[in-house]
């Protein structure tokens, strides 16, 4: 029911927000396929400008596998990249976190996939793609980063959203038909624009589709 | 049988171009009368016309006055429907057969049915793969001038020394048309130009949408491998970090709109390093490309409906020139976000098969009255 919010939030955020290109993947397209360093670049960038996280740290625990969790941007990306998540290995202090090596998973959400450096990654199939738009004609994906003062979502007319049902004997004279629909007013904005990155990338092109 | 089948009726006076009407719903069917032709009854003109989509799109039925009334049809750029609600939609892809290095940047794609003002994105353009051409094009949307039916121009300047002209329709080298560019605006551009003064004047590779009192922010990136790092232009447009007051962007205001891609700033840069979109190929791996934002939540480009008037007229796109084109929006203020997601059908300026000399939406100043339905059962044949 809330694919349709999700969906007009996700196209505003692409038409808005500013991007960088992944440039630390070894893919030699145009953005990268992902790599650590661009995870640091892009947290660099929004701590530079002042960009509030959304998480606070988890600290380490006598867990075997586990490992302890930075304090975090939230970073927007598509399902089709989990596998390069899982591929992006180590460099020095720094390397990718599957969700379930959280010293706890208390505070991780139901979409979380993981976290590399000072982002905590969510996935979903809905998130934006950009198909064979890169420079040697690879999908791109929209991997938003953002601070918690980025974007709002404002719902309009003191309501967020209505679900409307009506049983067949109410739509139509011939009780044929049930109706079934969403409605809701709102209104998207970017509050904070310096607080706000699109990172740009393509796929690890050895991980197969 | 027809309890949730929509219907919808209006008239519109033809430019001679394309005519898009805005609908809250798709069209299974559509019929238009040429009320201006049918009156004067001239040849070579389109007096009604009917599109089912079964026919498929671009495809009508016409009754035309070609020296007798007569039946003809129309197989290309006739009625077709659209849903511009998702953005990262694209065209067909199209080979590039050559391009000349020029500013404006040439390209050559035979039969491209662009028009000016259309959105495409490039990729692959590469002479030797991978160590020569113009990637540095590759992946941001420019705007569509066109020459002629198998040329067009693009706002950057490819003659210089890291470009290499195409030919020979180089393999993996393409163009596609980006469908809905503008569904939410104004968005973030690309700069191809810069020219430094006491204000700034920027040039953008697609339309930029601002109005006059809009807040603006830039972001110019470094270009990794090069000496020194901020190859693409002055560090200082840059809206942080502020190397004078840290923590405060820098933000601009447009002063004056020139047309659709060309827009003047107050941001002194007297003194700033030039602009410099000559990338070497090498670095076009992880390149990122400078751009323009729109900030802020109040902005001053508001510009009456009419003098004294409380309204404000519905915000536009601007795709080419100094072209406005309105939104299905309200009255809004100018400059502020919009969302210009839409639906509907469109009558193109195709020709009649028979009569090649009759235009499907008519001529410039003809009125035309149109009905759409969408059906709740189509039965198959």
């Amino acid at each position: 029911m809330r694919q349709a919010e999700d969906l007009i939030l996700r196209d505003y955020v692409v038409s808005a927000a500013s991007q960088i290109n992944a440039g630390g993947g070894s893919n030699g397209d145009n953005p990268t396929n992902l790599g650590l360093t661009d995870f640091s670049l892009v947290a660099t960038t929004l701590d530079t400008n002042n960009a509030y996280k959304f998480m606070s740290g988890i600290e380490g625990m006598d867990k075997f596998g586990t490992g302890p969790v930075r304090s975090a941007y939230f970073m927007l990306s598509s399902t089709e990249l989990q596998s390069d998540f899982d591929a992006l290995g180590s460099n020095g202090s720094i390397s990718f976190l599957s969700q379930w090596q959280y010293p706890t998973n208390a505070s991780a959400l139901p979409s979380e996939y993981g976290s590399v450096a000072n982002t905590r990654i969510l996935t979903s199939s809905e998130a934006p793609v950009a198909r064979g738009a890169s420079d040697l004609g690879s999908d791109v994906y929209y991997n938003t980063v953002l601070g918690k003062q980025a974007i709002t979502h404002i719902n309009q007319d003191g309501f967020s959203m209505n679900l409307i049902y009506r049983d067949p004997y109410y739509s139509g004279m011939l009780a044929q038909n049930a109706t079934l629909a969403v409605k809701f007013a709102q209104a998207q904005a970017i509050t904070q624009d310096t607080a706000i990155r699109n990172l740009l990338s393509t796929r690890n092109s050895s991980l197969g589709v | 049988m027809t309890e949730y089948s929509r219907m919808a009726k209006g008239k519109f006076t033809s430019t001679g171009g394309a005519q898009i009407i805005n609908l809250p719903f798709q069209p299974d069917y559509v019929e238009f009368t040429n009320y201006t032709a049918s009156a004067a009854f001239t040849d070579h003109r389109v007096l009604s016309a009917q599109w089912d989509v079964n026919m498929g799109q671009g495809f009508a039925i016409t009754q035309v006055k070609n020296t007798t009334y007569q039946t003809d049809s129309v197989i290309l750029n006739g009625v077709s429907t659209f849903s511009a609600g998702l953005l990262l939609q694209f065209g067909a892809r199209q080979q590039v057969v050559s391009s000349t290095k020029a500013d404006p940047a040439s390209f050559e794609v035979t039969g491209h049915g662009f028009t000016s003002g259309d959105v495409v994105m490039f990729q692959g353009l590469y002479s030797t793969q991978f160590t020569a051409g113009m990637p540095q094009m590759d992946g941001i949307p420019f705007t569509v001038t066109v020459t002629d039916a198998n040329n067009f121009t693009v706002p950057w300047n490819s003659n210089q020394s890291n470009y290499t002209a195409l030919a020979a329709s180089p393999s993996g080298a393409f163009v596609k048309k980006v469908l809905y560019p503008y569904l939410y605006a104004p968005g973030v551009s690309f700069i191809s130009a810069i020219t430094t003064g006491t204000t700034t004047t920027i040039d953008t590779t697609d339309a930029h949408n601002y109005v006059v009192g809009q807040e603006i922010a830039i972001r110019m990136p470094d270009v990794v491998g090069n000496t020194p790092v901020a190859a693409w232009g002055d560090a200082r447009y840059n809206s942080l970090p502020n190397n004078s007051t840290p923590g405060s962007p820098v933000y601009a205001y447009v002063i004056a709109v020139t047309d659709y891609n060309t827009f003047v700033c107050n941001i002194n840069s007297t003194g700033y390093a030039a602009y410099n979109s000559n990338i070497a190929v090498a670095n076009v791996p992880g390149l990122s490309y400078p751009q323009v934002v729109a900030v802020g939540d109040v902005n001053t480009g508001g510009v009456q409906l009419s003098s004294g008037s409380a309204l404000y007229p519905p915000p536009y796109v601007s795709p080419i020139g100094t072209t406005r084109v309105n939104s299905i929006n309200g009255p809004a203020i100018q400059g502020a976000y919009f969302n210009n997601t839409s639906q509907g059908f469109i009558i193109g300026a195709g020709l009649n098969v028979t009569d090649t000399a009759a235009v499907l939406v008519g001529a410039n100043g003809n009125v035309i009255y149109w009905r759409a339905f969408l059906h709740d059962m189509s039965l198959p044949s």
